[in-house]
């Protein structure tokens, strides 16, 4: 594998990402809406104990929820079928590359313009914590802005799979958004229906909760910015119970890894090794 | 140079090649000739290591499906149809040239070399298709490859760009590169290949240089003679005594069956009796009529 290829595949999907409207739109959208949210954050006095930058995070968290796992579950999902729908990955392969460059480069170059999305609607709402005068919780709000990344990179690595399997990008992007209204939209209202019709236990509706990437993001960002973990309910509770409150963080943020390893190898070993010709 | 052995290549039910075997020795230009649906481009790109096969492809010694990087890095490749990534002219070529590991200012010159040095600018959507093929030519001369595959080449082509693009085929093929090209039409084979493989339903039928293909098919081409107007009936009257069928007149042109490798043999025979040929062409038939009967009576 030559680093040189990588390199060149990720600066070309850069620029492309970079040209795309919709990811300029998505990400004007996003910076004026952490703006818009820090502006409506800064009003009152604190709210469940959040001030200053962890306040705005907290704010930010849902809004990250909304946007973040649309982009990359969208992005991820056209990054290959696309080119292969229109003929450019055949082209690209003629060449003396190997699918394993092609594929990580893919990756790296459409994840670091979201993550320069995130970066700049995080940076900006920081800048104006910063102007009013904001001091407090500078660390969580950039834990949150990490975990947020994460939150990308996993949703991304989904993407990629749906985008390894689908032969068009209007499938590849069907399905990403059906994936998107089932962890986002459906996950809450999933996870209550299966505890009540199955009678579900806190344990067994944990688990069903961080097989969720979106629940794991939320559970892990809301334990980073508060002690108060009951607000999260008696999972939230069973959790720090269970793991104690550094410990369910840290395995919060192992499953999300898992999330953007496990998909990512998936999708490279079919991309690269199962699928052995594209047509 | 490339030592195709028994390769096939199986989409579902259809065997699109059928048990090919054959050989390229360097610097020879070959041509895949072949109706559509004959096999051709789904062998070239089992020979880029894009399609799985079984069987072995060789290029240069290497392993095209083991080792697929590093023949590809000798080969350049002309897609049927190209498709770029919608960039600028000059960034499509900078960005293959990386790729490529091609030799600083090669890109420039390329772009020159088949005439988009002006259109350096343009993005590829604004690009025409015969300019788009000439760029993937650029592209696919990049690094100097030894090994030239070219998938229909001309398809896109007007007449024009067709013989600007086989001239600069031709002076590739003279720098003693190896040249395999697909192609529907035998006027091409002519002015490029040193030898013909003839592919019909996947599978191999011939293997020889042009004027044995021409021969053995016992191809016939239309020519029309144009002589002076007082001698339409004398000359029509000449080539019947020859054995040279008459189809029919046209104001001063007759219009003649001659065998492709004997084309000019209605001219000589009335230039020995002293009538004077003011123009002569010859009309290839469709490739489709050519390949009907080839492979079926072991041509």
């Amino acid at each position: 594998m030559e680093l040189k290829n990588i390199l060149l595949i990720t600066g070309k999907d850069m620029r492309e990402s970079i040209k795309n409207r919709w990811f300029v739109l998505y990400t004007a959208s996003f910076s004026v809406l952490a703006i818009l949210i820090l502006t409506a954050a800064s009003g009152g006095g604190q709210i469940s104990g959040f001030s200053g930058y962890g306040r705005t995070a907290a704010s930010l968290i849902n809004l990250v929820l909304l946007f973040v796992p649309l982009i990359a579950l969208v992005t991820g999902a056209i990054s290959i079928s696309g080119e292969r729908e229109n003929g450019t990955l055949q082209y690209l392969l003629s060449q003396p590359v190997t699918k394993s460059e092609v594929f990580i480069g893919k990756f790296i170059g459409v994840l670091i313009p979201i993550w320069f999305s995130i970066s700049l609607g995080f940076g900006l709402a920081g800048i104006g914590v910063a102007l009013k005068g904001g001091a407090g919780g500078i660390t969580d709000y950039v834990l949150t802005a990490l975990m947020s990344g994460l939150l990308a990179a996993s949703l991304l690595s989904v993407g990629f799979v749906v985008s390894v399997f689908s032969g068009k990008a209007s499938k590849a992007i069907g399905i990403a958004v059906f994936l998107w209204l089932l962890f986002i939209i459906l996950g809450d209202l999933g996870i209550m229906g299966t505890a009540a019709v199955m009678d579900l236990g806190i344990k067994q509706v944990f688990v069903l909760a961080v097989l969720n990437p979106a629940e794991v993001f939320k559970i892990a960002s809301v334990l980073l910015l508060s002690p108060r973990y009951e607000i999260l309910g008696p999972v939230g509770v069973y959790a720090v119970r269970t793991f104690g409150s550094g410990g369910i963080v840290l395995l919060l943020v192992s499953i999300l890894s898992l999330w953007t390893i496990v998909p990512l190898a998936l999708a490279h070993l079919t991309f690269s090794v199962f699928r052995r010709e594209e047509l | 140079m490339i030592r195709i052995n028994n390769v096939t290549k199986r989409f579902g039910g259809l065997t699109a090649v059928d048990s090919v075997s054959f050989e390229v020795s360097g610097g020879e230009a070959l041509a895949l000739l072949g109706s559509n649906g004959a096999g051709k481009s789904t062998l070239i790109k089992c020979m880029l290591g894009l399609l799985d096969y079984t069987g072995e492809i060789t290029v240069n010694g290497i392993n095209a499906r083991e080792r697929s990087k590093e023949a590809k890095s000798i080969i350049g490749y002309l897609p049927q149809e190209p498709v770029f990534y919608d960039m600028k002219t000059k960034d499509i070529i900078r960005f293959f040239a990386r790729i490529r590991g091609a030799e600083k200012g090669s890109e420039e010159r390329l772009l020159d070399g088949v005439g988009l040095a002006g259109h350096a600018d343009k993005y590829a959507s604004e690009l025409s298709g015969g300019m788009r093929q000439r760029l993937s030519f650029a592209v696919a001369l990049l690094s100097e490859p030894e090994v030239l595959l070219l998938d229909e080449p001309t398809s896109n082509l007007d007449a024009r760009a067709r013989v600007d693009f086989l001239k600069l085929v031709k002076e590739y093929k003279d720098r003693g590169k190896t040249v395999v090209f697909s192609s529907h039409r035998l006027d091409e084979v002519d002015y490029l290949a040193d030898r013909v493989v003839l592919m019909r339903e996947g599978r191999l039928v011939f293997e020889d240089g042009p004027a044995a293909l021409k021969k053995s098919l016992g191809l016939k081409l239309r020519a029309n003679i144009l002589v002076d107007e007082g001698s339409v009936s004398v000359a029509a009257s000449v080539l019947s005594e020859a054995g040279i069928v008459v189809h029919g007149r046209n104001g001063r042109g007759l219009v003649v069956d001659v065998l492709a490798e004997d084309r000019m043999r209605p001219v000589r025979e009335l230039i020995m009796r002293e009538i004077r040929v003011m123009d002569f062409t010859v009309e290839e038939p469709p490739m489709e009529k050519i390949l009907e009967g080839a492979g079926t009576d072991g041509a």
